[in-house]
């Protein structure tokens, strides 16, 4: 199963590499590019999300302040892009910092109203105020090199990938997340300390996430606060993350293929029903929860945990205390 | 008597109005095992609390080998050699037997591959080992409880507090269990329990100290506690006494 695994994998990347040598088509190339892109913003979505249970509604102002920083680091400091484009993630990565400390405290529903609320004041700024271009948004210097953007955004996202594995799958970092998430007093008592935890998580959600935008807004060559900083990124990558499959990579990875794949068809043959798209996106959300409660990858690829987990045994009965007098105790305090 | 390891210095802890623990002090011995009792909500698990650092004492302090430990967090105790278990107990439920227990096992192992085998270790010596690939949701309330001294265990403390890990579980599993805290004594860890099983507690403590609405009311050896009026009143009542 393990080999096979990673066979599977090969072989998908192997094919992604030689993809732009075989398909000339621009539009299916600008497709590839785009769906590629959706795979890094959900795993990195996960990463907070999924691993350390804090659903970030926020998750698309991380991609619209990359997009931003690089925008206005090159068209007005002049900077060129490489130099700009790791200032986006770390741009990203800072507020997520300086946002984290507050909204971190927060648990369950006030953690994602939170940070919702806060995506929605970071947009609310890009319209109002001068260097974004306010609603008009910032057009950037075109660079039309559709291959250039593929293999770059290919490139970072399976870096992103393999960084992210490496961190959350083979070191130790993805186990204490988990604690973190299953219940974060009970971790302290075993000496993680969760607000130092939960920060690095936001942060390694933020920075990749602040990246990806930067490449998008010099691809795309125009970026505004609704296109890069609306609730659309955000609430994709949770539809991704959640039908896919929560608290691993592969299964945001599986449901940002489906989701953008579906997303494309819809739009490319049904673009007069919007709005249909998205009661579909809402519609997909509350179904995956309910009826598929580990995301589609947690379902096809049951946990061997799962499987072994035994029939519902009867709690034994209490002791009979030696000394009647004193009461059995209850479970609970 | 040997060096105290701990010191508990006339602590006090309130929740508003209420005096949960009031002006508590007794200290545990090196190598010892001290039994906390005391009838339901005498404030056995509120001290708990204060001294794993869950609670700064709102009066008094907590000395821990030599060092005012009170206030400090939690994450931090354990570094020191403190591992505690909860009385409602606290399983990474979405997490297999083997992870609950790795996680804490890389307070002291930090690579991954020797925290899953110290893991291991652990669970071989707590009887869980052919659980470790169940999730930990599906262990029964004897599993759980074992699951918790496992993973106060995986910290390889100095010293151990214990709330109601055999309370609940029946005499074969109890036996089991206080099998298992013989043994970590003559390990020489230091440990203080809470305990309502009196048949227990009294078997394993080598000193007690009694609670009750929250002050200390006697403290002693096993046979001094149990003639004791005031101990013989707050478990009997009053026409007892
Ligand atoms: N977080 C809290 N906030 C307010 N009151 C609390 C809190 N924790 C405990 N108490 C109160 O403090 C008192 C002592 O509770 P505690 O849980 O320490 O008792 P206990 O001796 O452990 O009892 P039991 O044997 O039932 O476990 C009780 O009256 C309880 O209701
Ligand atoms: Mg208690």
């Amino acid at each position: 199963m393990k080999n096979r695994g990673a066979t599977v994998l090969a072989i998908l990347v192997a094919a992604l590499l030689i993809l732009p040598l075989v398909v000339h088509d621009t539009f299916v190339l600008r497709v590839l590019t785009e769906g590629v892109m959706w795979i890094g913003l959900a795993i990195a979505f996960d990463v907070i999300a999924g691993y350390t249970g804090y659903l970030n509604f926020g998750h698309g102002a991380f991609f619209g302040i990359g997009a931003y920083t690089i925008g206005i680091l090159m068209m007005q400091a002049n900077l060129p892009f490489w130099a700009a484009l790791p200032l986006g993630g770390v741009a990203a990565a800072v507020v997520a910092l300086i946002a984290g400390i507050p909204t971190l405290r927060l648990k369950g529903a006030y953690f994602a109203i939170a940070t919702w609320a806060l995506s929605r004041a970071i947009q609310q700024l890009a319209l109002n105020v001068e260097f974004t271009g306010g609603p008009d948004g910032m057009r950037l210097d075109a660079f039309l090199n559709p291959q250039f953007f593929y293999y770059l955004m290919l490139i970072t996202v399976g870096g992103t990938f393999a960084i992210l594995w490496y961190l959350l799958e083979r070191a130790p970092f993805g186990l204490k997340l988990k604690a973190i998430r299953e219940d974060e007093e009970g971790a302290k008592a075993l000496g993680l300390n969760p607000t130092k935890l939960k920060m690095q998580s936001f942060i390694l959600s933020a920075l990749p996430t602040g990246i990806l935008g930067g490449i998008y807004a010099y691809w795309i060559t125009f970026i505004d606060p609704s296109s890069t900083l609306g609730d659309l990124v955000s609430d994709q990558a949770v539809v991704m993350v959640v039908f896919g499959g929560m608290g691993t990579l592969f299964g945001p990875a599986l449901g940002a293929i489906l989701i953008f794949a579906f997303k494309t068809l819809f739009w490319a043959y049904l673009s007069d029903f919007q709005l249909l798209y998205l009661i579909i996106l809402g519609a997909l959300i509350a179904i995956s929860v309910i009826f598929i409660p580990n995301g589609l990858w947690g379902t096809m690829f049951k946990r061997k945990a799962d499987a072994a987990r035994p029939q519902h045994q009867t709690e034994p009965a209490s002791e009979p205390a030696a000394l009647s007098a004193v009461a059995a105790p209850e479970e609970g305090n | 008597m040997a060096e105290p390891i701990l010191k508990v210095n006339s602590v006090t802890k309130c929740f508003g109005g209420l005096t949960a623990v009031d002006d508590v002090s007794f200290n545990v011995a090196k190598g010892e095992i001290v039994g906390l009792i005391g009838p339901n909500g005498a404030g056995k698990t509120t001290l708990f609390n204060v001294i794993s650092g869950y609670y700064a004492p709102t009066k008094g302090n907590v000395i821990f080998e030599g060092n005012d430990i009170s206030g400090k967090p939690p994450y931090h105790l354990a570094g020191v050699g403190i591992g505690r278990t909860f009385q409602v107990v606290k399983p990474f439920a979405g997490l297999t037997v083997l992870e609950n227990v790795t996680i804490a096992s890389f307070l002291k192992h930090p690579k991954k591959a020797d925290a899953v085998r110290h893991a291991w270790q652990v669970l071989e010596t707590t009887g869980l080992a052919d659980r470790a690939n169940v999730s930990a949701a599906g262990l029964t309330l004897a599993g759980r409880k074992r699951l918790e001294i496992s993973k106060a265990l995986a910290l390889e403390p100095s010293f151990l507090l214990l709330d109601e890990v055999v309370a609940g579980l029946n005499p074969t599993e109890a036996d089991r269990t206080v099998e298992l805290i013989m043994k970590l004594k003559a390990q020489g860890l230091t440990i203080l329990i809470v305990e309502h099983i009196m048949r227990v507690i009294m078997n394993i403590s080598d000193r007690l100290v009694v609670l009750n609405f929250g002050k200390k009311i006697a403290e002693g050896t096993p046979s001094e506690v149990s003639s004791d009026p005031h101990v013989v009143q707050a478990y009997f009542g009053e026409e007892a006494a």
